[in-house]
C-alpha cells in the first residue's frame, strides 16, 4: 500500500483538475481491478481514451507524473513524521466523509495524525460564528456534552468561538474530537504540542485535505468547511451572521440535501440563525433538541 | 544505447575504453530503470558504474555515502573532467551546502554526494521536492541491512525512500562487504524488481599476519621495533580513542613519525590528517575505526590491528582500502591471548564488552518511553528528563523509531519525539536476537585468529565468495610468521616512555584564560585508578606519595620552571581532604602559596552520579565562587583537582576564576578518566 503513496500524492494534487475528475479516474481503474501505480505506468495515449482525460488534463497528468520521485521523497518525510496518508481507497478513509461528500466533492486524499478508529465512530459538527455570543458557547457546550455522553465524536474546525468550544468542551467530558485544519498538516506546530497527550491516548484526530506544507489561508478555511460538513453525521449550527463562513457552510450543506440543526435563538438576538431556519434548517433548543418553531 | 556507442561516450568523457563485462551489466539495467545491488571489492569500479549513467541522464542522480573523504575526491575528479558534481555534507558550510542545493534545484549539478544524514535535513527534504531526480545511489550498502556490520540508523530511512519510489527510477546499491544473509536482506529491503551481481572478493596481493601476544607491551614493543622495517605508509587501528594517543606518543618517542585520528578531533583537523595520509606524512596514522572507509589512497603498503576487529567482514572492511595498487600489501593482527582466571583471553574482552554494551538496559528504554508519554521532547530534553547520555538517547530512540514506538515529528526548526497512540509493547527478542548474531561473528573473527590453514581462503568464504582460487599469501601458507623476541633496550625504552609522557587535558576556550592542563596519567590504564579508588572510597587515607612523586613529574613535563602565584584546589563533594591535603603536599615542595579561598556557594553531586554533559555542566553551574577577590586579581594560578571527567568542574572555575581577574588558571589532575561523551 505504502508503494501507492507517491503516486497518490501526484494525483491529488494535479493542479487545476476538479476532485470530481481525478476520482472519476480513480472509481475506473479500481472497477478495473487496477491500481493508482497501473494508471500512471499505463500508456499516456490510452488516458485519452480510456480515461476520457482532455489534451490539456493529459499534460497536467504528464507534469504530475514526471514529479513522481519528488513525492517519494515527500511521502517518506511524512510517514517518518507520524503522519498518515489516507488514500479514497484506504480501508480506513473515512466512510462518513466519503458517504456525505460522494464522488464530486471527496478528497482523493486525506492527511491525519491520531488515532483513525474516531473517523469509523458516529460523529456531529458544532460550528458557528468565531465571535459567537454566551447563548452559542452554552449551546455548544450543552450539544458537545450530550454527544461526548453518547459516544459520538465532536468535529471542530479549529476556529476561534464555537468550534474551539466545541472541541475544548468534547475534551472536557472525556469525549473524542477530530480537528479539521485550515492549512496544511505538517503546519500544526503549535496544535500538536497542546494536543500531545489527547492526540497519544487516541482522543484526537487531526486531518487535513490540503497540501501539508500549505499554510494557514482564508481560502483554505473556506474550503474546509465542507470537509467539516462531510466528516460529520449530524450538523448542529449555533450561531450565524448572513455572510461569512458559517452561512455559506449552511447553505452549502443545505443545497447537498444535508439535516442541519441550528439553535433557535431569542428574539433579542442579531444572528441570521432564524434565516437559516426559513431556509429549511431544523430549530434545536438550547440543549440540541428539536423544537417547534 | 548499445555498448559500443556507450564505451565511445566512456572514452570522451571519462578517458577509459572499454568497460568490464560486469559493470556495462549493471549499467545497462540502470538504463532501462531497474534496480541493481553490485557486490565487488575495492577497486573494481563500482563508482564508474553511476557516474557513466548520470552523465546521460537529464536530471541529476543522487547518490547517499557516508565516505565524506572519498566523496571529496571524486567530485575534485569528477569536475576535472567537466562534468557537474558537487556533495553535501557537514565538510561545507550551510550556505554551500544551500547553494549547492539551490544549483541541483537549476539543473546545473549532474551528480550530486549527499551523506545520509541529511535524510533527515528539512532543507534537503524540501528541495528534493523541486529536483529533477533521476537515479538514487545508495553506497556502502551493507549498512542498511540490519544484519550487516555496521548498520546505521539513518539509512532506514532512505530504505523507506526507495520503496516510495516510482517503479522506473533507477537504483543501485553498491558494496564491497555482503554476505549471503546481508545481501537477501539488502534484496528485501530494496523490494521490486531487483537484480544482484556479485564479483569475487580476493586480493591477491594482500600479506595476512597474526601476531599472538601475551602481555599489552609486546605489541608496543613490537611495533617500535619493527614497524620502521615495513615498507611504505599505512595505519594502526587500535580499539579506543585513547590508545590511538598513547601508541602515537609512544612511537614518536621512539622517533618514528605517527600521529592520532579519532573521531573526538574537529573536522578541521580530521581533513589535515586525511590529506598528511594522502602526503606520506607519516609513517603511521593510529586511529579509531573513524578513519579509512573513505581513503582514496592507492599506496596504503600496511594496515596493522592492535585490537581484534567484531568480525570479519569488519576485518575485511578495514583492510579493504589498503594496497589498491596491487602491489604487495601486509596486514598484520594482534591478538593477546593471555587468560584471566575465568579463563578469558584478554583481547576477547573489549569487542565483547562492545557487544555488551551495545545497547542500553531494558529499564533505560522504558524511562524514554515514559518520558515520552507525557510530552514531546527534543534530545537535549529527553537527556534532561531521563538522565542518560547522547549515545544511549540516540541508540535508544534509533530502536524506538525503528519499532513504531515513536517517531521525530518536525516543526519548523525544532525536531520533538512523539509517542504514538497503539504503539506496539518494546520488543527486545529483536535485540536479543541480534546481540547472539554479533556473538558468533566474533567468535568467528576469533576462528580467524587461530586459523591454521589460508586466510585470505577464510575472509572470502565467510563473505559468501566461494570460487576456487590459489590462495596463498599468509603465515599460515607461503610467508614466514613474525616472531616476537624484544631486545632490553626497547624494554627499557617503554619503561622509560611510561615515566615520562601524561596525558593533556583540552579545556581551552577563547572566552576563559584557562590553559590545557595535565594528568599524571589515565584513570584506568595503571595502577593509578585502583590507588584514588582506596583513599576515596575505602577509606584508604591520603593519596599514597607514589602519586605525588608522579604527580610533580607531569607537571614539570607540562610547565617546567614556569613561576605562578598560587594552588587553587577543588572544593570536594564527598571525599572529605584527600584533594586538600594532598594540594597542601603540592604546594611544599613547589613552593607555591596554597590558597583555600576557592569554595562551593550551592550543593553539587558528585559528577559520576550525571550520565550527560548538559547535566553535568548544570550541576556546577553558578556552584563556585572565590571569598577573598583581592587575593585572585592578576594572579598565575594552579588549579588543582584528583580525577578529571568530562572537564565541566574544571571549565566552570576557569571561568569563574577569569572574571575575577586571574591571568592564566593552569590545570592539573591526578588522573584523566576516558570517554566522557560531550
Amino acid at each position: 500500500m505504502d508503494k501507492e503513496l507517491s503516486y497518490w500524492l501526484a494525483l491529488a494534487h494535479v493542479p487545476k483538475v476538479k476532485t470530481k475528475r481525478k476520482n472519476e479516474i480513480v472509481v475506473r481503474f479500481f472497477e478495473q481491478g487496477k491500481s493508482v501505480i497501473d494508471f500512471f505506468h499505463s500508456e499516456q495515449s490510452s488516458w485519452k481514451s480510456e480515461f476520457d482525460l482532455t489534451d490539456s488534463e493529459t499534460q497536467l497528468f504528464k507534469e504530475a507524473f514526471s514529479e513522481l520521485s519528488n513525492y517519494a521523497f515527500m511521502v517518506e518525510d511524512l510517514l517518518e513524521q507520524g503522519y498518515n496518508i489516507l488514500p479514497i481507497t484506504s480501508k480506513e478513509y473515512s466512510p462518513t466523509l466519503k458517504k456525505n461528500l460522494g464522488r464530486s466533492y471527496a478528497p482523493p486524499v486525506i492527511y491525519t495524525k491520531g488515532n483513525l478508529q474516531i473517523m469509523k465512530e458516529k460523529s456531529i459538527a458544532i460550528v458557528g460564528s468565531r465571535k459567537a455570543n454566551d447563548n452559542s458557547l452554552t449551546f455548544t457546550d450543552n450539544v458537545a456534552k450530550k454527544a461526548s455522553k453518547e459516544y459520538k465524536v465532536v468535529v471542530s474546525g479549529f476556529a476561534k468561538g464555537v468550534d474551539k468550544q466545541a472541541l475544548d468542551s468534547a475534551l472536557k467530558y472525556k469525549g473524542q474530537s477530530i480537528i479539521v485544519l485550515p492549512q496544511g498538516i505538517s503546519t500544526f506546530k503549535s496544535g500538536f504540542k497542546k494536543y500531545y497527550k489527547q492526540i497519544i491516548e487516541g482522543d484526537v484526530l487531526v486531518l487535513s485535505t490540503f497540501y501539508p506544507k500549505a499554510p494557514w489561508s482564508v481560502q483554505l478555511a473556506m474550503a474546509r468547511n465542507p470537509i467539516i460538513y462531510g466528516l460529520a453525521s449530524e450538523i448542529y449550527v449555533a450561531e450565524s451572521s448572513d455572510k461569512g463562513g458559517t452561512w455559506s457552510g449552511v447553505m452549502d450543506g443545505l443545497r447537498k440535501g444535508r439535516t442541519i440543526y441550528v439553535r433557535k435563538p431569542n428574539p433579542i438576538e442579531k444572528n441570521a440563525n432564524g434565516l437559516l431556519i426559513s431556509k429549511g434548517a431544523k430549530p434545536v433548543d438550547d440543549l440540541g433538541n428539536l423544537s417547534q418553531y | 544505447m548499445n555498448r559500443q556507442h556507450a564505451e565511445i561516450k566512456l572514452k570522451n568523457t571519462f578517458g577509459f575504453d572499454l568497460f568490464h563485462d560486469e559493470q556495462w551489466e549493471t549499467i545497462d539495467l540502470l538504463f532501462q530503470g531497474k534496480r541493481v545491488l553490485l557486490i565487488e571489492k575495492t577497486g573494481f569500479g563500482k563508482s564508474l558504474c553511476y557516474q557513466f549513467p548520470a552523465t546521460q541522464f537529464d536530471g541529476v542522480t543522487v547518490i547517499f555515502s557516508p565516505l565524506i573523504a572519498l566523496i571529496r575526491d571524486q567530485v575534485r575528479g569528477l569536475n576535472e573532467k567537466g562534468i557537474q558534481a558537487r556533495f553535501i555534507n557537514s565538510e561545507q558550510s550551510s550556505e554551500e551546502n544551500s547553494q549547492t542545493i539551490q544549483d541541483a534545484i537549476n539543473g546545473k549539478v549532474k551528480i550530486l554526494y549527499i551523506a545520509p544524514e541529511r535524510q533527515e535535513n528539512q532543507e534537503w527534504l524540501d528541495a528534493t521536492r523541486r529536483m529533477n531526480l533521476s537515479m538514487i545511489v545508495i553506497d556502502e550498502a551493507h549498512t542498511i541491512s540490519v544484519w550487516g556490520h555496521d548498520f546505521r540508523p539513518t539509512f532506514r530511512r532512505i530504505i523507506n525512500l526507495v520503496k516510495l519510489l516510482p517503479n522506473n527510477l533507477p537504483v543501485l546499491a553498491t558494496t564491497a562487504t555482503a554476505t549471503k544473509r546481508v545481501e537477501c536482506d539488502i534484496e528485501k529491503q530494496i523490494s521490486g524488481d531487483i537484480t544482484t551481481i556479485r564479483g569475487e572478493l580476493i586480493r591477491e596481493n594482500f600479506e595476512l599476519f597474526v601476531i599472538k601476544v601475551s602481555n599489552e607491551d609486546e605489541k608496543l614493543l613490537w611495533l617500535g621495533e619493527n614497524l620502521e622495517g615495513i615498507e611504505g605508509t599505512g595505519i594502526i587501528y587500535t580499539g579506543t580513542r585513547v590508545n590511538t594517543e598513547i601508541y602515537s606518543r609512544w612511537l614518536e618517542f621512539m622517533g618514528i613519525s605517527t600521529t592520532e585520528y579519532n573521531a573526538g578531533l574537529d573536522s578541521d583537523s580530521r581533513k589535515e590528517i586525511e590529506i598528511g595520509l594522502m602526503e606520506n606524512r607519516w609513517k603511521a596514522v593510529i586511529s579509531t575505526n573513524a578513519l579509512g572507509m573513505g581513503i582514496d589512497k592507492s599506496d596504503i603498503r600496511f594496515i596493522i590491528h592492535t585490537q581484534i576487529p567484531a568480525s570479519p567482514i569488519h576485518y575485511y572492511q578495514e583492510i579493504g582500502r589498503a594496497g589498491r595498487d596491487g602491489k604487495p600489501t601486509k596486514l598484520i593482527l594482534f591478538y593477546n591471548k593471555l587468560k584471566d582466571d575465568k579463563g578469558i583471553e584478554e583481547d576477547f574482552k573489549l569487542p565483547k564488552a562492545f557487544i555488551d554494551g551495545g545497547r542500553p538496559s531494558i529499564k533505560n528504554y522504558q524511562k524514554v518511553i515514559n518520558a515520552l508519554k507525557v510530552e514531546q521532547l527534543g534530545e537535549r530534553q529527553l537527556m534532561k528528563a531521563t538522565n542518560l547520555n547522547q549515545t544511549q538517547v540516540r541508540v535508544i530512540k534509533a530502536d524506538l523509531i525503528e519499532q513504531g514506538i515513536i517517531k521525530e515529528a518536525v516543526y519548523g526548526r525544532s525536531k520533538k519525539y512523539e509517542y504514538q497512540f497503539n504503539a506496539p509493547e518494546l520488543n527486545t527478542k529483536a535485540f536479543d536476537e541480534l546481540r547472539q548474531l554479533k556473538l558468533t561473528e566474533l567468535h568467528s573473527m576469533i576462528d580467524y585468529v587461530n586459523l591454521s590453514t589460508s586466510r585470505m581462503e577464510f575472509l572470502c568464504d565467510y563473505l559468501g565468495d566461494s570460487t576456487h582460487n590459489n590462495y596463498r599469501n599468509c603465515d599460515n601458507t607461503s610467508l614466514k610468521p613474525y616472531s616476537l623476541n624484544p631486545s632490553d633496550s626497547i624494554t627499557n625504552k617503554l619503561e622509560e616512555f611510561r615515566e615520562t609522557y601524561f596525558p593533556e587535558l583540552s579545556v581551552e576556550s577563547k572566552s576563559s584564560n584557562i590553559v590545557n592542563g595535565v594528568a599524571s596519567s589515565y584513570y584506568g590504564v595503571s595502577t593509578i585508578g585502583a590507588a584514588l579508588h582506596r583513599s576515596k572510597y575505602e577509606n584508604g587515607g591520603d593519596f599514597p606519595d607514589f602519586l605525588l612523586k608522579l604527580t610533580l613529574k607531569a607537571f614539570r613535563k607540562r610547565y617546567g620552571q614556569e613561576p605562578f602565584d598560587l594552588i587553587v584546589y577543588v572544593p570536594p563533594t564527598e571525599s572529605g581532604d584527600l584533594v586538600k591535603n594532598f594540594a597542601e603536599k603540592l604546594s611544599r615542595v613547589l613552593k607555591v602559596p596554597i590558597s583555600h579561598s576557592l569554595i562551593k556557594t550551592g550543593e553539587t553531586k558528585p559528577q559520576k552520579v550525571f550520565k550527560n554533559g548538559y547535566l553535568k555542566r548544570d550541576n556546577v553551574s553558578h556552584k563556585f565562587d572565590y571569598s577573598n577577590l583581592g587575593e585572585i586579581a592578576g594572579k598565575s594560578v594552579i588549579l588543582f583537582d584528583d580525577i578529571f571527567d568530562s572537564g565541566a568542574t574544571i571549565k566552570e572555575i576557569g571561568n569563574v576564576l577569569t572574571r575575577l581577574g586571574a591571568s592564566k588558571i593552569a590545570p592539573l589532575v591526578i588522573a584523566r578518566t576516558v570517554g566522557g561523551d560531550i
